[in-house]
């Protein structure tokens, strides 16, 4: 398949809005998600207070991630499992790797995990000869498409149930349909058989609690529980931000995750899952690693912007809230996270030379806010992300078109700040535009202010634009509608 | 040697990003918890059983409510009929050794994950249920239930009345007063739609969830 990046969004974007499939499964995640997504939420009686908790609990908890972190990795090995900790993505895959080495195990088995895909553990293990098998539905598909997730939640949904059958019955065999039910029952099938003899089981996590050492992982499915069951070691991967203070504030967490990502009040499972099994005879891992990874996450702390990217429970709520995705799909976006939340936590991950575009590709029209359930302010970031980006290791270029810029919005404001300055800018605008007018309109082809000045050609090279009237409002009211 | 350097090392980044960061807080503020506690509440036995069975019935689960042991187990022979299951698998809770003492069927107690992957029901308890959501609760440590629960395609779990509860939050006051090392909430039967978003039951767990709630307060 081909290799999209970031680096070349506007090309991807474009792209994917030629394709009619793929826009028909966009509309229906915004309808149906939005939907499901307004209806649990009247479930509960005070949904803003609830945010406005969530956030203040995240607030608490960012402020003194150290502590919290230290507790967490304290309790959680006083319980049993061992603690690892990752400073960036190699780290991890290879501490990964080298628990799988140790045990000698060959089966692995996975559930869903966004900070799995975001270190690339598959490709790591694959190049040391493992083939982790993804149990989850959606993440089965595109495992076996050779494709990454195109959304945190429902990572195939770019894909039709035709597709599908025609995947299953290339790679695994089965026959020819299009009941979704009968899909779903041969990968049901055929993943027990993995699950029989799975030795290593790898998950992600929801929320680690500090005050016990718990970590919580959401799921419908119930491949979480088989992975986290029947393998002899369990391996959980965890972003160092999910910590939580206490038990308690899961009340608060579990109202808010699953009415935000899919619109149910309680998703099927949660598994509380602290430290390993007291007794060799009771059920459960014999082993419990925990994977702490930071991977640029403690330098998101440095500004209280930007830390707010941490408060993030990866729900998908803004991915399906957000025209732009809604138009262009998660994979245009050539990145892990998708959306809203990828274009502002992506540049911070991986450096702004390699998602430059990803802030821009934004009208900050504020759904992705109106719908967070920590109230992630994503627009602000995105505008903190964009000034950071061009004021960034200044070019030649940059710093003359900075300069042009200024100047224009030095004229601006000298036109604008004075009524009579502007009636006489106005005056002179309309004289001049008559030479560039043709058929009552700013043409987009050919016309001399692209060929004069190349920054608004950016503007022009689609549109027409309108000009200016021979008259203004002011002088019809002046002239002739104030007498009648 | 190289992981302890990496904590430190994670621990100190955290640290002086932190340090960096205070200086652009115009005023640096605590985060304050809204410490407000879980509204307990006051419902009668029998509200809290029908909002535990309507919830449950909302997510597409089967509530049996009987009012004593011997109708429990009449209950779950039906279910166990009605599927012409013959592999049984049994967790080791007392209640559910008592119940199906008194049927004529053979169960296995916690049986292997091989015996599981062949069986065709599961029938274990729940240490306690949520009304507002339809939940049950599985705490490992009092019982084994975690694979009898999970891997047939049906589950059949007992509950007693008296322990539901309305709310998440007086769960989970109660779970972490003694945390097990597994706690497990299940809503409802296996569900993914990950398939163009079209709902399909029994993915990877159950497909059927029967729960048989005994309330002996019953007349």
């Amino acid at each position: 398949m081909q290799q999209v990046t970031s680096e070349t969004f506007d090309q991807n974007a474009r792209a994917a809005m030629q394709d009619p499939v793929l826009h028909s499964a966009l509309r229906h995640l915004a309808e149906n998600f939005g939907e499901r997504r307004k209806n649990a939420i009247e479930s509960v009686d005070d949904w803003e207070g609830l945010r406005d908790r969530a956030r203040a609990t995240k607030d608490e908890v960012l402020l003194h991630l150290d502590t919290y972190l230290y507790q967490f990795a304290a309790n959680a090995a006083d319980a049993g499992a061992v603690v690892h900790w990752a400073r960036d993505a190699p780290e991890a895959c290879a501490i990964v790797l080298n628990l799988i080495k140790d045990r000698g195990a060959t089966n692995v088995v996975k559930s869903k995990s966004m900070v799995t895909e975001e270190i690339h553990l598959n490709k790591a293990l694959e190049a040391e000869g493992i083939e982790p098998v993804e149990t989850d539905l959606g993440e089965w598909i595109i495992q076996l498409a050779g494709e990454t997730p195109s959304h945190i939640v429902v990572p195939a949904i770019h894909k039709t149930k035709t597709q599908i059958a025609e995947l299953f019955i290339e790679k695994v065999g089965i026959e020819r349909t299009d009941d979704v039910d009968v899909l779903t029952g041969s990968a049901r099938r055929i993943l027990r058989e993995r699950f029989a003899r799975a030795q290593v089981g790898i998950s992600g996590v929801n929320f680690g609690i500090a005050e016990t050492g718990t970590i919580l992982i959401l799921e419908n499915e119930g491949n979480v529980r088989l992975t986290t069951s029947l393998p002899k070691t369990h391996i959980a991967v965890m972003g160092i931000e999910k910590i939580l203070p206490r038990i308690a504030d899961l009340d608060v967490f579990l109202k808010l995750l699953p009415r935000s990502g899919t619109g149910q009040n309680l998703t099927a499972y949660q598994s509380l899952i602290t430290g390993v099994k007291r007794d060799a005879n009771d059920e459960g891992p014999d082993e419990v690693h925990i994977v702490l990874l930071d991977n640029g996450r403690s330098r998101m702390l440095a500004h209280p912007v930007t830390r707010q990217s941490l408060a993030c429970i990866r729900c998908g709520a803004c991915l399906n809230a957000c025209p732009v995705y809604q138009q262009v799909g998660g994979h245009a976006y050539g990145s892990v996270y998708p959306g809203p939340i990828g274009a502002v936590i992506m540049p911070q991950l991986i450096g702004y030379s390699k998602a430059r575009q990803l802030p821009f590709a934004s009208s900050l029209c504020g759904a992705c806010r109106e719908v967070c359930p920590v109230k992630i302010d994503i627009p602000e970031l995105l505008l903190h992300l964009r000034a950071e980006i061009t004021d960034g290791s200044p070019t030649t270029e940059k710093r003359f078109r900075k300069l042009g810029e200024s100047l224009a919005f030095r004229l601006y404001g000298f036109l604008w700040s004075d009524a009579r300055k502007y009636r006489l800018g106005m005056k002179a605008g309309r004289l001049f535009q008559k030479l560039i007018i043709r058929n009552g309109k700013i043409k987009k082809q050919g016309n001399v202010i692209s060929r004069l000045m190349p920054p608004l050609a950016n503007w022009t090279a689609r549109r027409d634009a309108s000009p200016l009237a021979p008259k203004s409002f002011r002088e019809h009211w002046h002239d002739e509608l104030r007498t009648k | 040697m190289q992981e302890a350097n990496a904590r430190e090392s994670i621990l100190a980044s955290i640290r002086q990003n932190l340090a960096a960061g205070r200086a652009f807080d115009d005023v640096h503020k605590e985060a304050k918890i809204n410490d407000e506690s879980t509204r307990s509440t006051s419902l009668s036995r029998d509200e809290l059983i029908n909002n535990f069975k309507r919830n449950l019935d909302s997510v597409g689960g089967h509530c049996h409510i009987v009012s004593e042991m011997s109708e429990a187990a009449e209950a779950v022979f039906k279910i166990i009929g009605s599927l012409s299951a013959t592999n049984i698998a049994i967790s080791d809770s007392s209640i559910v050794a008592a119940i199906t003492n008194g049927l004529s069927i053979n169960v296995v107690v916690n049986a292997d994950p091989e015996y599981l992957f062949a069986s065709d029901v599961g029938v274990t308890s729940a240490q306690y249920a949520i009304a507002e959501t339809g939940t049950i609760v599985l705490e490992s440590d009092t019982e084994r239930h975690r694979l009898t629960s999970l891997v047939p395609p049906v589950h059949i779990c007992i509950l007693q009345a008296g322990n539901i509860r309305q709310t998440l939050g007086e769960i989970l006051e109660i779970v972490q007063s003694d945390l097990s090392r597994t706690v497990t909430f299940i809503t409802g039967a296996s569900r993914t739609s990950d398939i163009e978003l079209t709902l399909a039951i029994g993915v990877h767990g159950p497909r059927e969830l029967h729960v048989v709630v005994i309330d002996d307060h019953r007349p």
